[in-house]
């Protein structure tokens, strides 16, 4: 399609599909192990719960990277989406059905006609515009928690969350909750990198690249533009849905741009645009934050003081310091990396 | 007497933001950055004031030493944070603010701002005025004229001084500027410093009424970038105007529709304003 017009990548499979590379051997390596994390955490239950949050963590920067790695939007308000999706999905479960396959398609809904509607305007915004009204519009779905707080809960959050069903079966125990939200976080991964490889997201590439020579080549530069921030919304939307049948409660904290703050840090610290990376950065933060805040509690000051450091000092993120190393590997293979 | 009474709080509300955003508008104009840690520096200032004043000092001294710390304390961070990223791509700006606006908070948190902290207005600003036959407190009467003096000073030290000379040269096109000598490194520190030092002011000035603690400055971070999305990205007088736009319709919404939901009509009339007048009030506003 309109994509391979502008890919430098031989048009076919990409280099490095169909065979067995030592990535792709490291990958599935790196999915069976956190696939097996519940069986050596039986001991310590708490930690699978850690690692349900830091999942879900993920699943939210993997949805800011599909934007900002994608086309080069930034997004300083993706709690926004998250917490849409939180409510949204928290109200389905309490108010009509529990079913997983029911109460999550109705966050996604909910954010893909908002983000449609909001997102119309927003893309014809080039970059600072646009990052301080995806804040504002964070802001303002923050504000109306407490608007409709006869609905919402208000201050004391959304409770009383039934436990939720798959197939008619309630996820009960921690487990099964650890291998539906990786899994969740694997498939969506994968897709993630498929969409990579696609027309659709060579075309995305060359957006983020040059928006102007996009456009001379005939892409519709908006509307791919709003396509991503689509995408990109009803997947934190997801993480969030995920996140409120979990925690079986949520609060209008998840909307607060303390945590857009957090979701942009995994991205930076992962690497924006590399996909795992901000995964990666999500596992390590939740991680370090549950770790850290039952020594102090004053960890937005080692938070922030690491962002502005990661920023300055390495703004490509722990991906961006790998990457020379990885460039020497690639030559060694004599491949293009 | 309700109408003029709201109004008069939409003047009072709209003289804040106008400290607030005319800072907002001078780094990026200057600059180029958008500068996400500006409501927490409004916090810090709030905060200063309250330690200040607790240290024993007047109100008047606490609000002037408000001033020179903060003025001092952007000229730092512009140094030491904001200098290192000049050549960077535009992103990088924003990430590095909101980290700052991130570590700023947790330093305030620290700092006893967790807990709501009131400044009381000395007693000669204790009364009540009563003006066009509404009654309003002599203090929110002294805060819109602080800041209208101050922002008109600003206004005239920008046309008439050589700094505002170069301030409105780097403004209107920086890498012309620089061809003509103008040191845009230095230049910027005291940009900086200059917004700081306006933010924090209208923090410590506001800290009667909004009191002080670590987040009091998220709603005016996001009420100031309205105003100068509405004013037109890096147009002064177009921040001027929109200041008191947002203040009335902040002070009316919150009055007729019950304390959310203002904010939502806010954004609502800001797309719509995107959509029809993307340059601001003006005109003037840069869109790229």
């Amino acid at each position: 399609m309109k994509g391979r017009t502008i890919s430098h990548a031989p048009a076919g499979p990409a280099p490095g599909a169909g065979r067995v590379t030592p990535l792709g051997v490291l990958a599935v390596a790196a999915a069976l192990a956190g696939a097996l994390v519940p069986v050596w955490t039986q001991d310590a239950p708490f930690v699978l719960v850690m690692a349900s949050h830091a999942a879900v963590a993920a699943l939210l920067a993997v949805s800011l990277d599909l934007l900002t790695g994608n086309t080069g939007l930034l997004s300083f308000g993706h709690a926004g989406w998250f917490g849409l999706g939180a409510y949204a999905c928290g109200l389905a479960a309490k108010g009509w059905s529990a079913e997983l396959l029911l109460a999550v398609p109705v966050a996604l809904v909910a954010a893909l006609l908002l983000s449609a509607a909001v997102g119309a305007i927003l893309v014809r915004q080039v970059g600072k515009a646009f990052a301080i009204l995806t804040l504002a519009f964070s802001q303002v779905l923050y504000a109306l928690v407490f608007l409709f707080s006869d609905v919402t809960g208000g201050e004391d959050g959304l409770q009383g969350i039934p436990v939720p069903t798959f197939f008619g079966r309630e996820i009960a125990s921690q487990e099964a909750w650890y291998w539906l939200l990786y899994g969740t976080l694997v498939a969506v991964l994968a897709a993630a990198f498929a969409l990579r490889r696609s027309p659709l997201g060579c075309a995305w590439l060359g957006i983020r690249e040059n928006a102007e020579r996009a456009h001379f080549v005939g892409m519709h530069v908006g509307r791919l533009k709003l396509y991503a921030y689509m995408a990109s919304a009803a997947l934190a939307a997801l993480a969030g849905a995920l996140h409120v049948l979990f925690n079986g409660a949520t609060s209008p904290e998840t909307l607060h741009w303390f945590e857009s703050g957090k979701v942009l840090m995994y991205m930076v610290l992962g690497g924006v645009g590399t996909i795992v990376g901000p995964a990666v950065g999500a596992v390590v933060f939740t991680l370090a934050e549950e770790t850290l805040s039952s020594v102090t509690d004053a960890w937005l000051i080692y938070f922030g003081a690491l962002f502005v450091f990661i920023v300055i000092v390495a703004p490509g993120g722990l991906f961006g310091l790998a990457k020379p190393a990885w460039r020497r590997l690639a030559r060694r293979r004599g491949e293009p990396q | 007497m309700l109408i003029v009474s709201l109004m008069l709080n939409g003047i009072v509300l709209g003289s804040i933001l106008l400290l607030s955003s005319l800072g907002l508008t001078l780094i990026y104009g200057v600059g180029r950055i958008v500068n996400f840690a500006h409501g927490a520096l409004f916090s810090v200032g709030a905060m200063m004031a309250v330690w200040l004043a607790g240290a024993g000092l007047g109100f008047g001294w606490a609000l002037a030493l408000t001033l020179v710390l903060a003025a001092a304390l952007g000229v730092a961070l512009d140094w030491a944070t904001l200098s290192r990223i000049r050549d960077r791509p535009m992103v990088d700006s924003l990430l590095l603010t909101f980290g700052i606006a991130m570590l700023t908070t947790g330093i305030l948190y620290e700092a006893g701002g967790r807990n709501l902290q009131v400044l009381v207005p000395p007693p000669s600003l204790a009364g009540a005025v009563t003006v066009l036959g509404a009654t309003l407190p002599a203090y929110r009467v002294f805060v819109s004229v602080l800041a209208i003096v101050l922002a008109a000073a600003l206004l005239v030290f920008l046309k008439r001084s050589r700094w505002g000379l170069r301030v409105r040269a780097a403004n209107d096109d920086g890498e012309m500027a620089a061809c003509l000598g103008i040191n845009r490194n230095t230049l910027m520190h005291s940009v900086v410093g200059v917004s700081t030092a306006l933010v924090a002011l209208s923090g410590a000035a506001a800290a009667p009424i909004f009191n002080a603690y670590a987040t009091v400055g998220d709603k005016i971070l996001i009420l100031a970038f309205m105003t100068v999305i509405l004013g037109g990205l890096g147009s002064l007088r177009g921040a001027v105007v929109a200041a008191y736009v947002v203040g009335m319709i902040i002070v009316f919404g919150e009055a007729y529709t019950g304390g959310q939901a203002a904010l939502l009509m806010l954004f609502v009339l800001v797309m719509l304003m995107l959509v029809y007048w993307p340059r601001g009030f003006f005109g003037e506003g840069r869109t790229e």
